[in-house]
């Protein structure tokens, strides 16, 4: 039988650009900020307040790696523990109701304490360090991810379950030919909302106890009030943060080619 | 790849004082959607189930694959349940929808290859089954497409091909030509036809359309208000001189909900 009809074009993908504009912003950030350095005395503030680029290029220079990638350790092995879990948790919760019933008031609970809360009980209950940070970070971002994963199975089509149930999968494959490919959209969505949310809770974590990673740099840059060091470690964690959104963004355009 | 034909008769269906009430979430109230319903479908026949929208043509289709329990009475198809023995049939019965219902996310050719997956069939059988499908409904220049880069008639040609990629002992499809334009609609009416016959299953298709279920079943079920049985017809008993006769007589079947006298139960 031939094939008839007309066949949809397909919609062309913009590459991502790096836009003008923000390059113009960032180069007049970078021109005000210099000025201002330069004037900072005239104007009664104390010079190591706002230090000229080329010293914050000096602490740039200085970034110890080891503490990036400890960091970056924390923060992705924290992440995939959060997604394992968060995910198998709310499989389970969508699979019996009563389990749901049960574990979502816990669920708004967890997700209604303040960050600042759960370092203090981590500092509390746990002698070891990586421990504490994992801990903070997991009960922080698990949650989203449980969350998240679990309105995306709700919102599955029912025709689409109805059919994947009309041909009799086992539970297991329910899950895998049907419910994971379909909540991948926004897994990566909580992906990127964790990510951000990783990179600023490991930075709080680090600053209380950790003698390693940015947030330690960062307590060290304060105690000697070296601001051109804040500034170079901050400027490594926003870089951190879109690399990893740009990872993630390029994993995403890569399982996500199936869309129009 | 042959097409292999069923080996063994695929069993008949019987169905006997098959009865379902829905309690509506709101008001508390029950609504009959199927009330006593006797019926016996032989192995291999097609048959198509006519009615009016809310007759409880949709509620027996989900009883008949087993998605849903009875409130009362039974559903057979030989000695088992398709609810209480629900993964007896996994392989055995087949849908087609009326909307296609393909995995965005998956191939043309995995999505035919979906049910294979499901009963554990080795990936390159599961492969050149689907393909040979695939082929059959013309489809083999388009087996990498997502469904979203194929048109309305193509899509459901490929929810056709993962139905009969497990060569099924019962098809069931639900209004499946409905919303396609009607060139199509009967291009692809035949070829569901052809491809059952051929594969040797028992075949029921739900339609609201008079024009397919005379042009598509051995025999016409029309069913009234909460499936009551109105007319049982064995259509080459109606040559096709006839159809226009017949169709008035199920026309007027249906507006009733009443046997029309022209057609003996």
């Amino acid at each position: 039988m031939p094939p008839e009809e007309h066949i949809p074009a397909p919609v062309p993908v913009p590459d991502l650009i790096f836009p003008r504009q923000t390059l113009v912003s960032l180069l007049v950030f970078a021109i005000c900020w210099e000025a201002l350095s330069h004037l900072a005395p005239y104007l009664g503030i104390p010079p190591f307040a706002i230090p000229s680029l080329l010293r914050i290029a000096k602490s740039v220079a200085d970034i110890t790696p080891l503490d990036v990638a400890v960091t970056l350790a924390r923060v992705i092995g924290a992440l995939i523990v959060s997604f394992v879990l968060g995910v198998a948790a709310a499989m389970a919760m969508y699979r019996s109701p009563t389990l749901d019933d049960y574990l979502h008031p816990m669920i708004r609970i967890l997700m209604a304490v303040p960050v600042v809360s759960w370092i203090l009980f981590a500092v509390l209950w746990f002698p070891g360090v990586e421990f504490r940070i994992g801990f903070v970070l997991v009960v922080v971002c698990g949650p989203v991810f449980l969350v998240d994963s679990l309105d995306a199975m709700r919102s599955v089509p029912r025709e689409l379950r109805h059919m994947m149930q009309s041909f009799r999968p086992t539970t297991l494959q329910y899950f895998i030919k049907l419910m994971l490919p379909a909540i991948v959209p926004s897994i990566f969505t909580s992906w990127k909302v964790n990510i951000s949310l990783a990179i600023r809770v490991v930075t709080i974590a680090e600053l209380v106890g950790a003698v390693t990673g940015i947030g330690h740099q960062l307590s060290v840059a304060q105690e000697l009030f070296s601001v051109a060091d804040v500034f170079a470690w901050t400027l490594v964690l926003v870089v951190l943060l879109f690399l990893l959104e740009a990872i993630v963004a390029r994993a995403e355009k890569r399982l996500l080619r199936w869309r129009p | 790849m042959n097409l292999k034909p069923q080996t063994n008769s695929p069993p008949p269906i019987e169905v006997r004082s098959l009865r379902k009430v829905f309690r509506q979430t709101t008001s508390g109230q029950s609504v009959v959607a199927i009330d006593r319903l006797d019926l016996t479908i032989a192995p291999k026949e097609v048959v198509a189930i006519v009615g009016q929208t809310g007759c409880g043509k949709s509620t027996f289709f989900d009883l008949a694959i087993g998605l849903d329990a009875p409130t009362e009475g039974t559903i057979r198809i030989g000695d088992k349940s398709p609810y209480g023995d629900f993964d007896y049939f996994r392989g055995k019965i087949a849908t087609v929808f009326q909307q296609d219902r393909l995995l965005p996310w998956r191939s043309a050719l995995d999505n035919a290859k979906l049910p294979l997956e499901l009963i554990g069939l080795p990936e390159a059988e599961q492969r050149e089954r689907a393909l040979t499908w695939l082929n059959r409904l013309g489809l083999s220049q388009f087996t990498n497409a997502y469904p979203h880069e194929l048109s309305g008639g193509m899509r459901q040609r490929v929810a056709i091909a993962r139905a009969f990629s497990v060569q099924p002992e019962i098809l069931l499809a639900d209004e499946a030509f409905g919303h396609l334009d009607e060139v199509t609609a009967a291009e692809l009416r035949e070829t569901f036809l052809a491809l059952a016959r051929e594969c040797g299953s028992t075949a029921i298709l739900i339609t609201h359309q008079l024009e397919e279920a005379i042009g598509v079943g051995d025999r016409i079920v029309v069913f009234g208000k909460s499936a009551k049985l109105l007319a049982d017809i064995h259509v080459a008993q109606w040559p096709k001189p006839k159809h226009a006769l017949l169709r008035e007589a199920i026309q007027s079947t249906l507006q009733n909900d009443k046997p029309d006298p022209r057609l003996a139960v």
